[in-house]
């Protein structure tokens, strides 16, 4: 029974991390429509700079601390997606190019990133001792890691972070405005730029982090992108795509689903990888609008 | 006529070349007859369907593991095999394409690329009957009519059945069916309204495009005698998206033109800049999509349109 | 007028969550009859054209043309029997030629089979049809531009090219929604024409329009709309002269001088 509630713990976190990717989805889908399927890159990359600058590997002389370090890494990883935005979508807005035209533009920039990350990460998973040790942490029946702990409190502040932006503060207001109506919004007053190259750039913080985290635990490895890019996706799909509360609950359910299949189910380990696939078939057939579609939304 | 004619010469010159080439070349050959077909098929899925659909490369793999099996585990005769394969591909598509095509750019993309991934775990565990990791070969292509096809005669097999391919494509490009896709592609809400049947169209025309990579597959099993799951991954697909765009989304020259430049350049670049080919052809995409995006093919455009004036002119003297 | 209605409209009605955008209208349209839809913004004039076209669900009520039911239909099964739409935004496909757009709709004339296509038949079809919307193009006065870039037509062409695209469908209802809207004072004579003549050759004209001055010598009738209910429905004096759509419609076009006839119409 025990075995059964430290995997909740752990399947729960790593549903965090799905969630964290539907976030970084989000936050560009709803103010510019456009899908960024490179979201997965930027978890890589965000893990080979936390592997570059946390530890001696790679990059020998700097080893920071591991909050000092992830600040430098987040903030690089939001320089990374106002670059991003700047070179590849920013010129196809401006000529009035459909949505369409960007996710294509930005499937190129998901190979550029791809390929990077394997030059300077190298193809074998770099292995990183987890930053908070090999504790074991109990509460209750409930037993975890310090680093699954520490990645689903991280992930419920950000959740609620995102929340209170877009429902309390001006500037979500302004997120809002321009995900209803772009032109409407402009002649608000509402500063299109700014809103867009911030849409961008907190993108790529949110998976940079998760890619942060998941060199913790799994470490830094250069294919780990199009899979996260998958089960955000997932979560998204899962939970009603465009709600920022369905990118969480879909996130999770996926991470607890894979964990319970992973644990009880007679398949190979590599079948596990199916979970998020056949999860995302699922509803993008059955129930095209999430679990909370019907609970209002758009 | 004259453009039957054309296409005649254009494919007995593919062939003649078959004849000219090396072993090591004619592979290389080959392999690239193979990738203009799927071009030419994805270019309509794509380009002119408007659909943005990883899943090319699971009906290729498909139709070449489908023979493949059929030879090696079900001692199938040739034709059984290759006309079953068609028809599996063909029922499998549909069945696909009704319920995805109903979703939207991103999603369709999405669900596509999910049934890749699972198309290759599939595969991978599928122990015995694929062969898994390392692949299913072993068999090679039976005689046909009594003769045992080979060499160059098979090359030419596979420019028999680029021109097929040319010509289905063509056709229906020229077509109402294909200006419906075309419409579709460019505004769904008003195609309806002139009564084309949205749905419907893009049901056919997935389907039709991946009938025709099943059958560039089968013809794929019989150049290595060998089918392993490495040529059929993400990264192929992403490629072919890339070859598309690069020549010309929508347009059949342009298919052509991106899938020739796209497979030939890593040979002449690799010396220069070694294995990042796949980082520049990224950076291309991003480049052509913002500064061309009508692709390398649009600078014939102008070429292009004096001839067709001409021609115009000529007719109206 | 005599004849009996083409196109008849019972009761219907459509809602938006609590919202009657359009409810319980009736109208009838004859063969050849010109009739406008009017009424102040957000009144219910495009739903009702997207109820009609198939477009839009209807919540209750009956459309019916030559007495078969055209409601529950999608949008390209009721272009096939023949009821075809312009839109109120520039609707053009855009990565095709001129001429391309205007085939579109004749869509439901090409009759072949795929594989027949594939076999290379219908190349007469294809030849007749190609000849058919080009004729089409220079009726709408698009003739100079058969080889221009769908994107350098100006929003007025762009309308035009709409009507020409439509017309190709060979429509027995032909809905026009606004127009007018943008057209230069030249092209706003020549689509005054061509509508003229579309209603001459038999087709029933349904349009919504805003400038009074454009739709008053044009309508054989007008309906007006209003909050999604019809106030008023009669011939264009008829309506001139109504107080309460002077109340509700004609008044405030007059305060706004939106309509270059706005004076003219109210007054």
């Amino acid at each position: 029974m025990q075995d059964f509630f430290e995997l909740i713990v752990s399947g729960f976190a790593s549903g965090c991390l799905y969630s964290l990717m539907g976030l970084s989805f989000l936050l560009v889908m709803r103010p510019t429509g456009v899908v960024n399927f490179a979201v997965g890159q930027y978890a890589m990359l965000g893990g080979f700079a936390a592997v570059a600058v946390m530890t001696t590997i790679l990059i020998p002389p700097i080893a920071l601390p591991y909050v000092p370090g992830l600040l430098v890494v987040l903030a690089l990883m939001a320089l990374l997606g106002a670059a991003v935005e700047w070179i590849a979508v920013k010129p196809l807005v401006d000529r009035g190019a459909p949505p369409v035209a960007s996710m294509l533009s930005l499937l190129g920039v998901l190979i550029v990133l791809l390929e990077v990350g394997a030059r300077f990460g190298g193809t074998e998973a770099l292995p990183t001792e987890p930053p908070f040790g090999f504790r074991r942490v109990e509460f209750g029946p409930f037993a975890g890691t310090p680093q699954s702990l520490f990645t689903i409190a991280v992930t419920l502040v950000i959740f609620a972070a995102v929340w209170l932006f877009f429902e309390r503060t001006l500037w979500g207001r302004a997120f809002e405005a321009v995900s209803l109506d772009r032109r409407a919004a402009q002649l608000m007053g509402v500063n299109l730029r700014l809103v867009t190259v911030s849409a961008f750039a907190s993108s790529a913080v949110v998976a940079g982090l998760v890619g942060v985290l998941i060199s913790g635990t799994t470490g830094a490895y250069y294919q780990v992108g199009m899979a996260l890019t998958v089960q955000g996706f997932t979560a998204l799909v899962v939970g009603g795509v465009g709600r920022v509360d369905g990118a969480l609950l879909g996130g999770v359910l996926l991470g607890l689903l894979e964990a319970l299949v992973m644990r009880y189910l007679p398949v190979s380990s590599s079948m596990t990888l199916a979970v998020p696939l056949v999860v995302l078939l699922a509803f993008l057939v059955l129930r095209p609008h999430g679990l909370l579609a019907n609970r209002g939304g758009h | 006529m004259k453009s039957f004619l054309t296409l005649l010469a254009a494919l007995l010159a593919l062939c003649a070349l078959g004849f000219l080439l090396g072993s090591y070349e004619s592979d290389v050959y080959r392999k690239l007859l193979l990738w203009i077909a799927l071009g030419l098929s994805f270019n309509f899925l794509f380009g002119i369907s408007g659909q943005v659909a990883f899943s090319h490369f699971v009906f290729l793999g498909f139709g070449a593991y489908w023979v493949a099996i059929s030879l090696v585990h079900w001692d199938l005769p040739l034709a059984v095999a290759i006309a079953s394969g068609l028809l599996v591909a063909a029922v499998a598509a549909a069945m696909i394409a009704i319920p995805s095509t109903r979703l939207e750019g991103p999603y369709l993309a999405l669900a596509t690329l999910a049934l890749g991934q699972l198309f290759l775990l599939g595969i991978a565990s599928g122990r015995d009957l694929t062969g898994g990791d390392s692949g299913l070969g072993g068999y090679s292509l039976p005689p046909i009519l009594g003769f045992t096809v080979k060499g160059p005669w098979y090359t030419a097999c596979i420019v028999l059945m680029l021109g097929l391919t040319y010509v289905i494509l063509d056709r229906l490009d020229r077509s109402s069916f294909g200006r419906a896709c075309r419409a579709i592609r460019d505004n769904q809400t008003a195609a309806q309204a002139m009564g084309i049947n949205a749905p419907r169209t893009k049901v056919i025309a997935f389907t039709i495009t991946s009938v025709l990579a099943s059958l560039a597959g089968i013809f794929y099993a019989f150049v290595d005698n060998l089918v392993a799951p490495g040529a059929f991954s993400l990264e192929s697909m992403f490629i072919l998206l890339f070859m598309v765009i690069v020549g010309g989304t929508g347009r059949q020259l342009g298919a052509i033109i991106g899938v020739v430049v796209l497979y030939m350049a890593p040979f002449f670049i690799e010396p220069l800049i070694g294995h990042y080919h796949f980082m520049a052809f990224g950076a291309l995409v991003v480049i052509l999509i913002i500064y061309k995006p009508n692709g390398l093919v649009s600078m014939f455009d102008p070429i292009l349109k004096r001839r067709r004036m001409a021609a115009l002119e000529k007719a109206q003297l | 007028m005599i004849a009996a209605p083409l196109l008849s409209v019972r009761g219907l009605t459509k809602r938006f969550g609590g919202l009657l955008a359009v409810d319980e209208l009736d109208f009838d349209l004859s063969a050849g009859e010109v009739l406008a839809v009017i009424g102040p913004n957000g009144a219910g004039k495009s739903t009702t054209f997207g109820l009609v076209c198939g477009a839009i669900q209807r919540s209750a009520g009956e459309i019916i043309l030559k007495g078969a039911r055209l409601d529950g239909l999608p949008p390209h099964e009721v272009a096939r029997r023949g009821v075809f739409r312009t839109f109120q935004h520039n609707m053009a496909f855009k990565g095709m030629s001129l001429v391309d757009n205007v085939l579109i709709g004749a869509h439901r004339r090409f009759k072949g089979s795929l594989f027949g296509v594939v076999a290379g038949f219908g190349a007469d079809t294809e030849r007749a049809e190609r000849q058919r919307a080009i004729e089409l193009a220079r009726f709408v006065g698009l003739g100079d531009w058969l080889d221009a870039d769908i994107a350098t037509l100006s929003f007025g062409q762009g309308r035009l090219l709409e009507i020409a695209r439509a017309l190709a469908g060979e429509p027995k209802v032909l809905l026009l929604d606004e127009p007018g809207a943008g057209l230069t004072p030249s092209e706003s004579v020549r689509l005054f024409a061509i509508i003229k003549e579309i209603a001459a050759r038999g087709v029933a004209v349904l349009l919504i329009e805003h400038d009074m001055h454009f739709l008053m010598p044009l309508a054989d009738r007008v309906v007006v709309l209003n909050f999604g209910r019809k106030i008023a429905e009669g011939t264009p004096a008829e309506i001139r002269a109504d107080p309460e759509v002077v109340e509700a419609y004609l008044g405030n076009i007059a305060k706004d001088s939106t309509g270059a006839g706005a004076a003219h119409a109210a007054g």
